[in-house]
């Protein structure tokens, strides 16, 4: 870092981000009043990051990009060698690989999706990148943008609303149940700006939907700091899922930022894979929960090299008979470092949550730490955690290999099976990826 | 076949093993029988090559080659299976996609072929399909381990099967199944070497035909024939053990 960026240039680059970001969407005026007050919101608001600072924080707004990826990607062939050959190995599909190089961006998927989507449109489904959205139905977006989120809680939360742009909304009309799972690529934006997509779902009373976020393979990207927020509001009898799968490049810091609303009997299974190797990756999800709501985080990760994680997640059960649920199985590799803090709140009766937290520690350097956090407010909540942390045990490993299997298949063979029974919910398509992936991670192959 | 010479055995600063020697040839039976805590399944888990188990003294050679150094997957290889007196769980691996991946590395089979094999010697040893989709051994009876560790033993076919106390906790017909399974895989001309302490699992199998070891205290004090196991059955060790002057 050689020359100090001040918080006045920092808020002067904001400032021109946010006047090229409303013309470029064609923006009204009230997303742009929101913008600004974000901006204004911004220099008081305070920072608390473990790993960046806010000199590196200021930074990462005047730079945002990184060096040395691409800069003309214009077909597949143009990707860095190594990850040709790794996204070959891993036998990604061409669409994927274009979404990969960057080629793909919302606009291609959008057009994948389109004629598909326009027949369910009518049926009361709306997916829409979120631009678009505020232009096409303001109403309900103004109803639903940043309501569960303040500008000022924090640098991280005012600069996002600042610059957000990308992502997606999702509307799923009362009643609608959509059979299959939507897998969108929303991620990835052709724009030197910061990477910050806005997601907003709104799932009405007793409808049921499935979302898939990202790609298993690794993505390259050239910004260095991600910055994403998701706001979902479950109203009576809803029923979703959204699943992130993340593969972050070694440089890339994360920082999503999560909330849901879980209404009356609302169910929110909230799941997490992350396979790279980022920088970091912090996260301290919400969830306020209803009378008879559910929501489950479950986090499966695969740390390595000197990545860090720090993943929370806060449960408020606020109606009688709500519950939380809060599991995370977690492979350590390398130096990499993860730890859990989780915290279930129970306020109302018969509320019932659990922590769990399961790792597996590959080597003498990786590092785990879990603090659950269990708070009753009332007498007759039932609250409980576990947590197991261990490497992998001998017994287990001689006993594959003592049927012919090599140390390293073994490995993988307990590796995969340690997280297996969190990827319950994940499609066939996407676990094959996966598995994949754990064996190339275990054989020190990615 | 199989050769153990002048073995000592040292497991976490014990010396467990004080001079085993065992001869085992192609297609051969031998019983090794023992009170508790004698030595038994760390003769068995040292000929299976596990890491823990550390050889101080002697070795051990497999048709010639001395295999005292290798690790317990090119033992395998080499033909030598142990069926464990406590199989492990291993959470999260199905036993059919291990088994499947076994036999595509071990026997070179393709993985429909052994699909289909492994169903339908599974059937063999009363496992239903759907058993098969569970995790290898999580919530398993003992018995139900047991049964499994055969149904590797079947499918596998090695050249020496050490069986470390197939009928410990095995109900009587889930016995004389596994009983059947191992009079099956002896005549197809398995060599084996069977831990026990009751002469029940061999009521098929013809006792002229076996060699009994009897150890103690990390040695084989007396080798004979099928009447050792009637004697041990009936009176226990306290005879033989006189008799040798231990
Ligand atoms: N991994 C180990 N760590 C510590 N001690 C061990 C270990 N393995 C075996 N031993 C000790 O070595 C001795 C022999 O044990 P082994 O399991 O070989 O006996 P065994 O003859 O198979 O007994 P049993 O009939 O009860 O199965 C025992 O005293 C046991 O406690
Ligand atoms: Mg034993």
């Amino acid at each position: 870092m050689t020359e100090t960026i001040t918080i006045k240039d920092a808020k002067a680059i904001i400032e021109n981000q946010i006047e090229e970001l409303s013309k470029r969407n064609r923006e009204p005026e009230w997303m742009t009043r929101i913008r600004y007050r974000a901006l204004e919101a911004f220099e008081k608001a305070p920072h608390r990051d473990p790993v960046i600072s806010e000199e590196e924080l200021l930074h990462f707004i005047a730079k945002p990009e990184i060096e040395g990826v691409p800069e003309h990607i214009e077909s597949i062939d143009d990707l860095p060698p190594e990850m040709k050959a790794l996204l070959d190995r891993l036998g990604i599909s061409e669409v994927e690989q274009k979404y990969i190089a960057g080629l793909a961006v919302q606009t291609d998927t959008g057009v994948i999706y389109n004629e598909f989507l326009k027949e369910w449109e009518k049926k009361g489904l709306t997916v829409l990148p979120t631009e678009e959205a505020v232009r096409r139905y303001p109403d309900v977006v103004k109803e639903h943008f940043l309501k569960l989120f303040r500008v000022d809680e924090s640098k991280l939360t005012a600069y996002h609303t600042a610059v957000w742009n990308g992502g997606i909304f999702l509307h799923v009309k009362e009643g609608l149940k959509v059979p299959f799972p939507l897998h969108l690529f929303f991620l990835i934006q052709e724009s030197a700006l910061a990477q910050a997509p806005h997601i907003i779902i709104v799932a009405e009373k007793n409808t049921e939907f499935h979302l898939i976020e990202g790609c298993t393979a690794p993505i390259l990207l050239k910004h260095s700091l991600h910055l994403d927020m998701t706001e979902a509001y479950f109203h009576e009898g809803a029923k979703g899922q959204l699943t992130v799968l993340q593969n972050w490049p070694e440089y890339v810091h994360t920082r999503p930022m999560t909330r849901a609303k879980i209404g009356k009997g609302a169910r929110f299974i909230n799941t997490t894979v992350t396979l790279g190797s980022g920088k970091s990756n912090i996260g301290d999800p919400r969830y306020w929960v209803d009378e008879n709501g559910y929501v489950e985080l479950n986090g499966i990760l695969l740390g390595q090299k000197d990545f860090y994680v720090d993943l929370g997640g806060r449960m408020y059960l606020q109606g009688k008979g709500a519950g939380g649920i809060n599991a995370s199985k977690a492979v350590i590799m390398d130096e990499s470092t993860v730890i859990t803090r989780g915290i279930i709140q129970a306020e109302a009766e018969k509320t019932r949550g659990h922590i769990s937290c399961d790792a597996l520690l590959m080597s003498d350097k990786a590092t785990m730490e879990t603090y659950p956090g269990l708070i009753s407010k009332v007498d007759d909540a039932q609250l409980s955690h576990e947590a197991a942390i261990g490497k992998i045990r001998e017994e287990e490993l001689f006993y594959l290999m003592s049927r012919g299997l090599d140390e390293e298949k073994a490995t993988q063979l307990i590796v995969k099976g340690f997280l297996e029974p969190m990827l319950k919910d994940i499609p066939m398509e996407f676990l094959v990826e996966i598995r994949k992936i754990i064996e190339l991670a275990v054989s020190g192959g990615m | 076949m199989l050769k153990v010479e002048n073995l000592h055995v040292n497991v976490e600063d014990k010396d467990i093993l004080r001079g085993v020697d065992l001869e085992i040839n192609e297609g051969e039976f031998h019983v090794v029988m023992g009170p508790n805590g004698s030595g038994k399944s760390t003769l068995a888990l040292t000929v299976a090559g596990h890491p823990r188990y550390e050889v101080t003294r002697g070795r051990i050679t497999f048709d010639g080659e001395d295999i005292t150094e290798l690790g317990p997957d090119e033992r395998a290889k080499k033909g030598i299976l142990l069926a464990f007196q406590v199989p492990p769980e291993v959470e999260g691996v199905k036993i059919i996609e291990f088994l499947q991946q076994v036999l595509v590395e071990l026997k070179g089979l393709d993985p429909v072929e052994a699909y289909d094999l492994i169903v339908k010697k599974a059937g063999e040893l009363w496992f239903k399909e759907e058993d098969l989709h569970r995790y290898v051994n999580v919530g398993f009876s003992g018995g139900e381990r047991k049964r499994l560790e055969l149904l590797q033993a079947v499918l596998i076919g090695p050249k020496l099967l050490i069986l470390d106390e197939p009928d410990s906790g095995v109900d009587v017909d889930s016995l004389s199944v596994i009983s059947r399974k191992i009079e099956e895989l002896h005549r197809k001309g398995t060599a084996i070497l069977l831990i026990t302490h009751y002469g029940r699992i061999l009521e098929h199998i013809d006792k002229g035909d076996i060699r009994v070891h009897v150890m103690k205290d990390g040695r084989i004090v007396r080798t004979g024939g099928g009447e050792l196991v009637e004697r041990i059955d009936r009176e226990g060790f306290g005879g033989i053990f006189e008799e040798v002057g231990e």
